[in-house]
């Protein structure tokens, strides 16, 4: 390395420098310690003491853990591939070429930037089991409404439900890469003699895969990361048919004063995160690149 | 140096200074700077001179605007020490919990009274016993079971603000449009019982109208019928005892009987508490769980409403005077800059004068026996609100289990319920999973 080499790495460390301080004192030291403290008996305030595994077994012997990983589980499984299929059909719908597009756009990205927090108290007044307008609605049809967030049945589809307000940012993307697919392909399945739907399964589906494995990558992160919503809408309850892992990992860390056993669930829950990815990577052969040919 | 040496050393300053332009205020100009010279450094002086101690209070709107006030009074009162009031929401203590953690804490915080126990025995909170002993205070100032709140082993941790006491509340007006007696409240869990099924009632589309009660604080059932969650001689959890069992069981016959699914998709449409649509004031709700706050609130929001407040109905052989109590805390961090100031202050803010004031503009009641008949809290006090203060005078004061384990035992409990309500476990086995599961936790502290 140069004299000017050297100058100009030193130089560029140096702009470099708030965002490296940062992330090592506000994210890889937490994340160092947290690892350490999963091993220990730590209730924040007094000194860490180190048990081993025993909270990684404790976790296990938790019926709660299982409880929680199942609902998380459940949001997940049901949740994203709902709202990949409603975002992705919002998607084309807005893809067409309409008078007012631009302002339809908009409209089905708006709610996307209503802070979360908002959006929870909306959904939980929308979803209200007596005066809510999803129930009066359905008792139009002489239907009388199930009890959504206020019933263990319903709770967890009534997350999902209010979940699909938020599509609007993986409808965007959608929307991008709708665009980018080529239009002398869709010309050339047109010649082939292709209908509506084989355009779709052949042309559309194959050239949008990278971005459907995108949002869904997306998609398990922040299902299994919920918390916001959830905390708000329920807060758990009811008969903890809504207790999900973020939930239960910031009970015990900021409610029981079990900051040590919260880490040991914070490294699972990456764990199971890191694994589902991995699954999803493995096995996305479905995906077509274009630049493979 | 003095105030007026100060002063004048500023004034000889300002006259030494050489005449600039001849302006014709230059001198006025002069006389200002030398003014503004001098009013700096006597107030610099004085910050000097005075201790700053830094006060976490967890009230916003007019309640922090007394509390501050209060700060402001003191501050008034003496020039050693000037206390800088913030208002710190407490919430889940997250904020609280990384200034102590990071050895950077207030002089003195508000906190939760779940979070005092905890964070004390762990070694974050000063004990405060000897202090209060140098001081005279002892636990004839305080009423009756609030002088053990806030301690554990022999160590006391904080003092309660200002108490919230829970009685039981009926709605005289639908009582007698049930055709009931509306002075003859529920006084065993049997005459509850047949109340609550004579006041409950559903519409056409089978969603309930009206619920006679809701058991919502089980503590309260636990104690009511003669049980406790720990022992406070051993300090050890009594979850699974035999009388807590009876109270679960009356509870999931309750739930059973109602339909719990039912009652909670009513209580989803129950308005807020603070608000005209508060579901006791509506008659959605025809007895209830209530505390002195109601006093204001129906001030307020239901004027007209004819309640009544009494103790909660027990079963035979049970507790016919059960008063839960719960109050905040003010705590002094171990690692507090200024302990002995932020004592000081707390010494004064929880007097007698002040407890009164305090607790009478938040509408509690104050925690001191001695703050009671001062005018500032005496004038306040309405026919409910002396019923409040006479269940807490006469009745058996419990408060939240004061463990390391507090709030985990309250969750183990809401868990043995949740196990009891979907009929996954039978009373006795949920609260002996809970009784297990809060030893073992609490071996971690031993």
């Amino acid at each position: 390395m140069t004299r000017w080499q050297r100058r100009d790495l030193w130089l560029g460390l140096a702009f470099v420098s708030p965002w490296l301080i940062g992330f090592l004192v506000f994210t890889v030291y937490p994340v160092v310690a947290s690892l350490y403290f999963s091993f220990t008996d730590y209730n924040v305030v007094s000194a860490p003491r180190w048990i081993a595994l025993r909270n990684y077994t404790d976790l296990f012997a938790d019926p709660l853990f299982g409880k929680t990983l199942y609902n998380t589980l459940y949001l997940a499984v049901i949740g994203i591939p709902v709202s990949l299929l409603v975002s992705l059909l919002i998607a084309m719908l807005l893809n067409n070429k309409v008078r007012f597009q631009g302002l339809f756009r908009t409209l089905y990205f708006l709610p996307s930037v209503v802070p979360a927090v908002a959006a929870a108290l909306l959904w939980r007044w929308f979803l209200n089991p007596d005066y809510g307008p999803v129930n009066e609605f359905l008792w139009l049809f002489r239907i009388n409404g199930p009890g959504w967030l206020a019933d263990p049945v319903w709770s967890k589809p009534a997350l999902i439900f209010a979940g699909l307000w938020g599509v609007g940012g993986s409808m965007v993307i959608y929307l991008a890469g709708l665009q980018n697919v080529p239009v002398q392909l869709y010309e050339a399945a047109d010649l082939d003699g292709a209908g509506r739907w084989q355009r779709f399964r052949f042309v559309t589906l194959p050239m949008l895969s990278p971005v459907i494995l995108f949002n869904l990558i997306m998609g398990i992160i922040t299902s299994f990361q919920a918390f916001t919503n959830i905390y708000i809408m329920t807060g758990g309850g009811p008969s903890n048919s809504t207790l999900v892992y973020a939930l239960y990992l910031y009970q015990n860390a900021f409610q029981f004063f079990r900051m040590g056993y919260a880490s040991a669930m914070a490294w699972v829950l990456l764990v199971i995160t890191a694994v589902a990815l991995v699954g999803v990577f493995r096995t996305s052969g479905w995906v077509y690149y274009e630049a493979d040919g | 140096m003095t105030p007026n040496r100060t002063a004048r050393a500023a004034r000889e300053r300002a006259g030494r200074r050489p005449a600039g332009s001849a302006s014709r205020w230059a001198p006025g100009l002069h006389r200002l700077l030398a003014t503004v010279l001098a009013a700096s450094l006597l107030a610099g002086g004085l910050a000097l001179a005075q201790t700053e101690i830094t006060f976490w209070y967890a009230w916003g709107g007019s309640e922090g605007q007394a509390m501050q006030d209060l700060v402001d009074e003191y501050n008034a009162s003496q020039s050693a020490v000037r206390v800088r009031g913030s208002f710190v929401p407490i919430g889940d203590g997250e904020r609280i919990l990384a200034s102590l953690a990071g050895g950077a804490p207030a002089d003195l915080v508000t906190v939760w009274d779940w979070m005092v126990v905890p964070l004390g025995y762990g070694g974050a909170l000063a004990d405060l016993t000897p202090d209060l002993a140098t001081a005279g205070v002892t636990a004839d100032d305080y009423l009756p079971g609030i002088w053990e709140y806030g301690a554990y082993a022999g160590a006391k941790y904080g003092l309660p603000t200002t108490l919230n006491v829970y009685g039981f509340m009926w709605n005289k007006d639908v009582f007698a449009a049930a055709g009931l007696d509306p002075e003859a409240p529920p006084r065993t869990i049997a005459e509850l019982d047949e109340l609550t099924e004579k006041l409950t009632t559903v519409d056409a589309r089978g969603n309930m109208r009206r619920l006679g009660f809701f058991p919502n604080v089980t503590a309260i059932y636990v104690h009511a019928f003669g049980g406790r969650l720990f022992d406070p001689e051993t300090l050890e959890p009594t979850i699974d005892a035999p009388e807590n069992v009876a109270a679960f069981e009356w509870l999931a016959a309750y739930y059973k009987k109602y339909d719990i699914a039912k009652i909670r998709r009513f209580q989803a449409g129950w308005g807020d508490m603070a608000s005209p649509f508060n579901p006791f004031y509506r008659g959605q709700i025809a007895m209830q769980e209530g505390g002195q706050w109601e006093v204001a609130f129906t001030a307020e929001y239901a004027p007209d409403l004819n309640w009544g407040v009494t103790n909660f109905p027990a079963p035979p052989g049970g507790r016919p005077d059960v008063t839960p109590v719960q109050s905040s805390f003010w705590v002094v961090p171990a690692q507090a800059p200024h302990r002995a100031e932020a004592l000081d202050f707390l010494l004064w803010l929880t007097a007698p004068e002040q407890s009164a004031r305090f607790a009478a503009e938040l509408a509690n009641i104050p925690p001191r026996q001695d703050a009671l008949a001062l005018p500032a809290f005496a004038d306040t006090i309405t026919p409910h609100m002396q019923t409040y203060i006479d269940m807490l005078l006469t009745g058996f004061v419990y408060t939240p289990p004061g463990l390391p384990v507090g709030l985990y035992l309250s969750d183990q409990l809401n868990q043995a319920l949740a196990a009891v309500q979907d009929g996954s476990a039978t009373p006795a086995e949920a609260l002996g999973t809970a009784q297990r599961n809060v030893l073992r936790e609490l071996e971690k502290y031993r």
